[in-house]
């Protein structure tokens, strides 16, 4: 049975790595696989002191298993759910056994492994016994992160069914996303680390945190600590063992029903005020009451304000205010994110746009207003208070200039990116009851990122063009530039958008309803070219990324890497070398990151249109 | 091997406001990655007519009443609807028909008042006139009193249908095309659901739908299509089509090849 389980993901697995999906799966483990190796690299490093290395280790390894823990977060619940096997007679043990070992069977626990082989990297440096307790301590550690992973996919599972509940994983979601995401703190300051250590707390919070004992172990081994190697290798057998135990029972029948949302009275049906009587209205009005009533969409509502404010906070205790005047843009980044697919998840709810003729810009721009009204006054409140706080005049221009911006680039590309990149996922009514089982909306949302960040890129310029001529009335014209590109952006986007929609409509429920692209067989068009399949805004795109990867993968990231390692250092038009030294690294990483992404995004348009041309 | 029977063509058509044909489906094609669904098919509707289009399960019932409809492109083929082509003119084409897809959904998370208020409103309808008709429609389906206030998300099944159905009545269309929709209807629901399409047809609108339920369709239907395998292998008055014997005798005669339900299944008899 475990067996026939693993087996079946192996098929799955098969098909991802042939399907449309590969080259999301292909780019993500290749951007993995970098990662991995630096981890690997990170067991090399000298150190006066081998506590500090073994530290560092124990930082990869926790944000590795963190990584593990946010995975059901954006990709959804795992293709094998012990919910598909409820009706067959296969007792719990078997089933739990099974599922757990295909969860082994994915690209990201091949990239985990060889990540987690730093450890064995690092025992082989200290001597034979150390190279001996990392191999279980290595292997234990990547059960130890796949049992987590599986864990939290039931715990997001049952939260996600009510609303209080989608509050709830809202607020964990943005708490493990920020501290993941300023893992990057430790390496800024990487040098000053290698040299003098951690500070004591922190090196003792990140060993006594489970994914940092195998790293204590193999260190302890070289040292002939056998307590403190022993200690950790039986602690990393427990509490695998206590959450198998935990994994065995959460697989039980649901412990709790979902809670039920009740509607509007027949007096109160009809919404109020006379912006509600146009086609516009109406959709605008089921849209805020969908935000307040589906547990999915609240989520969305919050994890954006609270992932800000966190991201702002955690620079605080370093004692920078740096990012508190951000904090309402950061905002409208993230909620521009993560409503990547509101097309997606109304599911073929869509057929009535489509059979109401004419509805389709309605719908649009009825979206486009709600997600407005929702996130505007959050983060004009956020840009308020943060500057209030922060008391740093200088940056308030860059901030209100992105605030707007972001704004208006986020209600135009929702729709946008919404309808180009539709990710079908279950129909509402059947995830009704495993809200958290929506499709894997990763590769939307982190392409809507970077198109939502492009559209504030011309107000920026201005900003920053007034920043470097030291000339205020230009670093604050970037403030109406901000709101003039937004609504630019808010309307043009939101043009394309319901112009895509109305053409490519049926082909959207298509897909939303069978899950797959519909190949549309055109006679006399064989071989045809790329640019005859792809749309043009598709094109345009398309070169936009790979443009955009271009210029921030070599001359913004790895130019100036080069130049810092070589301690040839001439700023020119490096963004990166224009900031402060502490910033720079970090500068460079993003450029690496956004080029990364650039690139992928055009791998991604591009292979769709080879395919669609193939098909033709 | 389409066999026509046409004896109603010289008839004059009832409440026939113009020359054309309530709904003509011309050669509709569709292929799913080479397995024609639907092979070619016409349908001809008369304006007043009542059609019943039947067929064994995956005939292509539901894929030929999408495309005809505009929720599905066809390979080939067109689709009128009262002359206006539903692909070339889909905004005046949607505007005469109201239309019940199967197994689509909703916006889920509004109660049925809501929803058919928003959707009046999408459609322009002006406010009183869409409380009215709201009004109407869910006293007569039941769907007031306890459920006032269910979302569609929680709707049984058969509410699902009713809600549905609703929504294509809403803005008062002249043709209905209807994909099962009695399907999971409870019995009383079902007479008050027949007493509402009659009077639709009554009152000169045309009535397109797909069943499963052979009496169903002998009892409402003038007319009637018989699919099978992406074709419509007859299409003509119910009287002429099942020619003395039951619709049934005659649906499974022309579809049916297949004995069998005696014999097979051997490790279920024990
Ligand atoms: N998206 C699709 N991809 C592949 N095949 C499809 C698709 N949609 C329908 N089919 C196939 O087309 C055929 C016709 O399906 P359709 O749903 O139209 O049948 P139907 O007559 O409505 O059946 P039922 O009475 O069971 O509702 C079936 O064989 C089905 O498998
Ligand atoms: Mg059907």
């Amino acid at each position: 049975m475990a067996l026939a389980l693993i087996q079946m993901k192996f098929a799955v697995l098969r098909r991802d790595l042939s399907g449309p999906r590969a080259t999301w799966v292909f780019s993500g483990a290749v951007a993995g696989l970098a990662m991995a190796a630096s981890t690997i690299a990170m067991a090399t490093v000298d150190a006066p002191d081998l506590g500090t290395v073994r530290d560092l280790l124990a930082v990869l390894f926790a944000l590795w298993t963190l990584g593990w823990m946010l995975g059901p977060v954006a990709t959804g619940q795992p293709v094998l759910r012990a919910e598909q096997f409820a009706l067959q007679p296969i007792p719990r043990r078997r089933l739990a056994l099974g599922l757990l070992g295909a969860g082994f069977v994915a690209v990201t626990a091949v990239v985990s492994l060889v990540a987690f082989a730093a450890l064995l990297v690092f025992g082989l440096r200290l001597g034979t016994v150390p190279a001996l307790v990392s191999v279980p301590a290595l292997l234990l550690q990547l059960t130890l992160a796949v049992l987590l992973s599986r864990l939290m996919g039931r715990l997001f599972g049952a939260l996600a069914r009510s609303r209080v509940g989608a509050v709830l994983g809202a607020v964990l979601t943005a708490t493990m996303l920020v501290v993941a995401s300023s893992g990057w703190i430790v390496f800024s300051a990487l040098d000053a680390v290698l040299r003098t250590g951690f500070s004591p707390v922190f090196s003792t919070v990140v060993r006594a945190l489970p994914s940092g004992w195998g790293a204590v172990a193999v260190e302890a081994s070289a040292r002939q600590d056998w307590l403190m190697t022993g200690l950790p290798l039986a602690g990393l057998v427990l509490l695998p063992a206590v959450l198998w135990v935990a994994w065995n029972r959460s697989l039980g029948p649901a412990r709790w029903s979902r809670p039920t949302v009740r509607g509007s009275s027949a007096d109160r049906a009809a919404p109020r005020g006379r912006a509600s009587l146009s086609p516009t209205g109406a959709v605008y009005a089921k849209e805020l009451r969908t935000y307040a009533r589906d547990p999915q969409r609240l989520q969305s509502l919050i994890v954006p304000p609270v992932f800000a404010v966190l991201s702002a906070l955690v620079p605080l205790a370093f004692g920078s205010t740096v990012f508190l005047p951000f904090m309402g843009a950061l905002t409208a980044l993230m909620g521009a994110a993560t409503c990547a697919n509101l097309y997606g998840q109304d599911g073929t709810a869509l057929w009535l746009t489509l059979q109401t003729p004419g509805s389709e810009r309605a719908d649009v721009r009825g979206r486009q207003l709600a997600w407005i009204v929702v996130f505007a006054p959050l983060s004009l409140l956020l840009t308020a208070a943060g500057i209030a706080v922060a008391g740093q005049p200088d940056l308030n221009p860059w901030a209100l200039t992105a605030t707007f911006a972001l704004l208006g680039g986020g209600a135009g590309m929702v729709p946008l990116v919404g309808i180009a990149q539709l990710t079908p996922g279950p129909d509402p009514r059947a995830a009704k009851n495993a809200a958290a089982d929506h499709s894997d909306v990763a590769g939307q949302a982190f392409s809507m990122l970077f198109l939502a960040l492009t559209t504030a890129v011309p107000a920026l310029c201005v900003t920053l063009a007034g920043h470097l001529l030291h000339n205020p009335s230009l670093l604050w014209a970037g403030v109406p530039v901000g709101v003039v590109t937004g609504w630019v952006a808010y309307a043009m986007l939101g043009q394309a958008a319901h112009r895509n929609l109305r053409k490519r409509g049926p082909e959207l429920l298509f897909l939303m309803r069978t899950g797959k692209q519909q190949q549309q067989p055109k006679p006399g068009q064989a071989g045809a070219s790329f640019s005859k399949t792809l749309p043009v805004h598709r094109q345009c795109l398309l070169w936009i990324s790979f443009l955009a990867g271009c210029i921030a993968l070599f001359p913004q990231a790895l130019v100036p890497t080069l130049m810092k390692l070589s301690g040839h250092v001439e700023p020119l038009w490096f963004l990166a070398l224009h900031m402060r030294p502490e910033w720079q690294w970090p500068t460079v990483f993003l450029m690496y990151t956004i080029g990364v992404l650039a690139f992928t995004v055009a791998a991604r348009i591009a292979f769709i249109a080879i395919k669609a041309a193939r098909a033709a | 091997m389409t066999v026509r029977i046409t004896s109603a063509e010289g008839a004059p058509p009832p409440a026939g406001d113009n020359q054309h044909p309530a709904f003509e489906l011309v050669a509709l094609h569709k292929e799913f990655g080479g397995y024609a669904a639907v092979k070619r098919a016409h349908l001809r509707v008369r304006p007043g007519s009542f059609y019943g289009l039947v067929g064994p399960n995956g005939a292509g019932k539901t894929t030929l009443l999408s495309m005809a409809v505009g929720l599905q492109r066809p390979d080939e083929g067109r689709a009128r609807v009262f002359g206006i082509d539903v692909w070339e003119e889909p905004e005046r084409a949607k505007e005469l028909m109201g239309v019940l897809p199967d197994g689509l959904a909703m916006p889920e998370q509004l109660t049925g008042r809501e929803l058919l208020t928003y959707l009046g409103r999408l459609r322009g309808l002006d406010r009183d006139t869409v409380d009215a008709r709201a009004d109407e429609l869910l006293a007569v389906l039941e769907l007031t009193g306890d459920v006032e206030r269910t979302l569609i998300l929680d709707y049984s099944t058969g509410m699902r249908k009713k809600i549905g159905l609703a929504t294509a009545l809403l803005h008062g269309p002249r043709l209905l095309v209807l994909d099962e929709p009695f399907e999971a209807v409870d019995p009383v629901s079902a007479v008050v659901l027949k007493g509402i399409l009659n009077r639709f047809v009554a009152s000169g609108g045309s009535v397109v739908l797909s069943s499963h339920v052979m009496a169903l369709v002998e009892q409402l239907c003038d007319t009637v299509a018989v699919m099978a395998k992406g074709q419509v292998v007859v299409e003509g008055p119910v009287a002429e089509v099942r020619g003395g014997k039951t619709l049934e005798e005659t649906f499974v005669e022309l579809v049916g090849h297949h004995t069998g339900g005696e014999k097979g299944l051997s490790w279920l008899s024990r």
